[in-house]
Formats: structure tokens, sequence, C-alpha cells
């Protein structure tokens, strides 16, 4: 407790410094203050001492912070899978609906996957009409970087992806011969993304099938992201980033990620 | 010991979730806001980078699945500290137990750059650091945690629910740690 003649505790200055004295103790106290140039010496020191282990602890650590960008990238997937898990088909559904209707409804969902499947079965039948590419044809798409170095490419914050003009996407759907290509049926992506150094040029460039489930280009998205993280943290060479997503980047996730299929579904 | 009525209150912000996409974007914002000072928190244990950003990775989950759930908390950043103050003493606890090394407290950078011009003021300056280093490393764990809470902004109500002691014991830890960081940055 706060004592009026003798000088102020050492507690009750450290109080005082951090606001944490209710009200009518925080006025004593200022009062106190005013009058005692002893007291007010010995918060002086106190402050100079919390400046001193700040200045330790935020200055000194704040140097080898990695960056967020793997880590963001990480959390995004985990927490969109599980988003997949919260959701689940039947997740908080039969909870909340009674017995009968609800064995009514899985009835319905029963017949309707019958009927999905006899009409998959029937459009497996017929030619395709789209050609599904997920893994980029080495031979045509070796993937083609620009000389950057770690630090030229980490500092380039808005390394996006440049829009591939239109001729140069006949040229890429020419080569994998997929004619009549539907603008939405694919996405002309790089390899190699610009943002590790890939290079705008056609053998950095494949048809990525938009129709894709599972490794789509999302997946794709969140690898480059996390690699990025990596190389620009120091935690991975440019060089074996760019080889190990131009060779094959499913792999390369499910080396990167410690997982065999994709951390969440993007559709 | 202080009673508690002597403390000021603080009312810290709340933090209620929406749904769905909005609850990944709000933890996401969150970890942007509160990863860095995880980060420093969990370095005080110690833990190494790594280990710590797997411990912040799960307690931002654990913060999604607690949202998801319809819960909320009067004090979200609150929470996170406590919920990573615990999965940090659990990760130690496996450590110890699978024979692992203890990590030392170390300075992240052993020669922080140091603007000033006069070498003999820059080894004073690296000097004064290794001191209040030696010192911040020598604390018993509480005190330790409170000056790194503290630091971080934490109000006492905070810390004292982060650590599970009372407000009192915050308070003294403070001001006992502050005085020997006092005493070494002086000498």
């Amino acid at each position: 407790m706060l004592s009026e003649d003798s000088h102020l505790s050492r507690e009750e200055l450290l109080l005082s410094i951090d606001g944490e004295l209710a009200p009518g103790d925080a006025g004593r106290v200022e009062a106190h203050l005013a009058a005692c140039w002893s007291c007010r010496v010995r918060r002086q020191e106190m402050e100079t001492a919390i400046a001193e282990f700040v200045r330790l602890e935020q200055g000194n650590f704040f140097f080898d912070i990695p960056s967020a960008d793997g880590p963001r990238a990480l959390l995004k997937a985990r927490l969109a899978q599980a988003a997949e898990t919260q959701r689940g088909p039947w997740h908080g559904w039969f909870g909340r609906v009674s017995w009968p209707i609800g064995w009514a409804a899985a009835a319905i969902l029963v017949i309707g996957a019958i009927g999905a499947i006899a009409i998959r079965s029937w459009s497996a039948r017929r030619p395709a009409a789209l050609m599904a590419v997920t893994i980029p044809n080495p031979n045509l798409t070796p993937g083609a970087t620009v000389l950057l170095s770690q630090r030229e490419v980490c500092s380039e914050t808005s390394a996006k992806n440049k829009a591939v003009p239109a001729s140069i996407r006949r040229q890429v759907f020419d080569e994998y011969g997929i004619a009549y290509a539907e603008p939405r049926a694919y996405e002309v992506d790089y390899l190699i993304t610009p943002a590790l150094g890939g290079a705008d040029d056609i053998r950095n460039l494949w048809p990525q099938s938009s129709s894709a489930t599972v490794w789509n280009a999302q997946v794709k998205d969140a690898l480059e992201d996390y690699l990025r993280g990596l190389v620009c943290d120091g935690r991975l060479d440019l060089a074996t980033a760019q080889r190990d997503i131009a060779g094959n980047w499913i792999e390369a996730y499910k080396k990167y990620f410690h997982t065999d299929r994709p951390l969440t579904l993007y559709r | 010991m202080l009673e508690s009525k002597t403390l000021a209150t603080v009312a810290p912000p709340e933090v209620r979730p929406t749904s769905g996409l909005a609850i990944q974007d709000q933890v996401v914002e969150l970890f942007d806001e509160l990863r860095v000072p995880l980060l420093r928190y969990l370095s005080g244990f110690p833990l190494s980078v790594p280990d710590s950003e797997d411990i912040i990775q799960e307690a931002f989950l654990a913060l999604f699945e607690h949202l998801g759930r319809g819960g909320s908390h009067p004090n979200i950043r609150g929470w996170l500290f406590r919920t990573a103050h615990n999965l940090a003493l659990k990760k130690r606890l496996r450590v110890r137990r699978n024979g692992g090394p203890a990590l030392e407290m170390g300075l992240a950078r052993d020669v922080a750059i140091d603007p000033a011009p006069n070498p003999e003021v820059q080894l004073a300056s690296h000097q004064t650091r290794e001191r209040l280093m030696a010192v911040v490393r020598a604390l018993p764990e509480q005190n330790r945690w409170c000056l790194y809470l503290r630091a971080e902004g934490l109000r006492y109500r905070e810390i004292a629910a982060v650590l599970d002691i009372s407000l009192g014991s915050v308070a003294l830890y403070l001001e006992r740690s502050l005085a020997l960081v006092a005493r070494a940055a002086e000498r």
C-alpha cells in the first residue's frame, strides 16, 4: 500500500510507470513524485532499465526474424484445410435435422450419386474434347530463368506473373497439340514463377488445365509463395527452388509441405 | 504484495468472429500482427525459431478452430500468448524427454550494427548488451516471461492470465527483474 510519509517503493514506481495503479493511488503517487526529487530519479532509472531491455529484446532480435511470406502461406493452406474438415459433408447437418428427414435426404443423395457415376461413365466413352494437363511436358517446358541473385529476386516485392500475350498462348497450345482451346479451359502458367526468377520465355510456359480439381493452379500458387518465403529467409537456395519446381512441381509440393495431397482442395 | 484492487482495470479489445472465409481472413490478419511479438516472446523460453514458428502455426490453427466452433474470447491477443506459452511448455517437455539439448539463450546477432562512430563506444555498447543478456538469461523463468510479455505490450492482467499467476506476482517479478536489468545497465 502507499505510504504518505516515506518514499515510494519500487513496486509503486513501476505500477505508476505502467499505468497500472488505481486512480486514487495514482493521484497520490503523482503528488509524491512532484515533491520528491529522489523518487523522480529512481523512477527515471527504472524507465532507463525498461528502455535498455526493450532495445535488447526488440532491436537485437529484429534482424534475424525470418520473412512472414512462407509461414503465412503455410498457415493459409492449413486454415483452408481445417475449414474443409470443419465443413465436411455430414458435419453438423445430421445433428440439426430429425432422423427420418436425414435418411430421406441421404437416400436422395445416393440415387443422385449413382446417376452422376452413370453420366460420367457415359461421358468417358466419348472422345476427349479437352486434354488434361497437370504437369508440363519437360521437352516442351523445361523451365527457364533469368540471371538474378537471391537478393535481387527477394528485393522485388511485387513480382507478379505478367499476362501472357494471346500470340504466345496460341503458340503454347500449338506446341501441346491442344486444338480449339477454350479460353477458360487452360491457364497458360509460368512453370518457374517470375517471383522465383522465372523467365518470360515460351520454354517456361505451359497450359495448366483449369478443370484440375486436386493439383490445380491455386495449389501451385501456394507452393510458389512458400518457396519464395524459404528462399528469401535464406533457408533454401534459389537454384534448388527453381530446379525442384521445374522438375515436378507436384513432387516439390509434397516434399516441402510434407504431404501426399494438397493441404486443401482449392476450387 | 499489492492487492488487485490497487491496479487499474484495462478492457482489452474483443474479437468476435463472423463466419467461413471471414474467420480465415481474420486469423491471417492477426497472424500478421502478432507473429513477430510471439516469436520474440518464445525466444525467451528459449526456443529455436523453427520450433517457435511451429508453435505459432499451432496456436493460430487452434484459434481458427475455436472461432469456427462459434467461440469468442474477450482478449484474443492474451488467448494467443497463453496458447503459445502452453504449447511451448509441452514442446520443451517433449524435447527434454527425448534427450534433446536444452537451448541456451543467446544474442540473435553477436554483433549488432551500431551507428556509433567510435569503435570504443561500439565495444562498450556491445558489452552492455552482453551483460544485459546474461542478466536476462539468469532470471528465473517466470520473471523472464513477465519481462518479455510486458515488453510486448501486455498489461498486468493479461500477463497474469497467460502465466496463471496473481497480479501481485506479476508486479513483483517485473520489479525484481527490472532492478537487475538496471544494475547491469549501470555498470
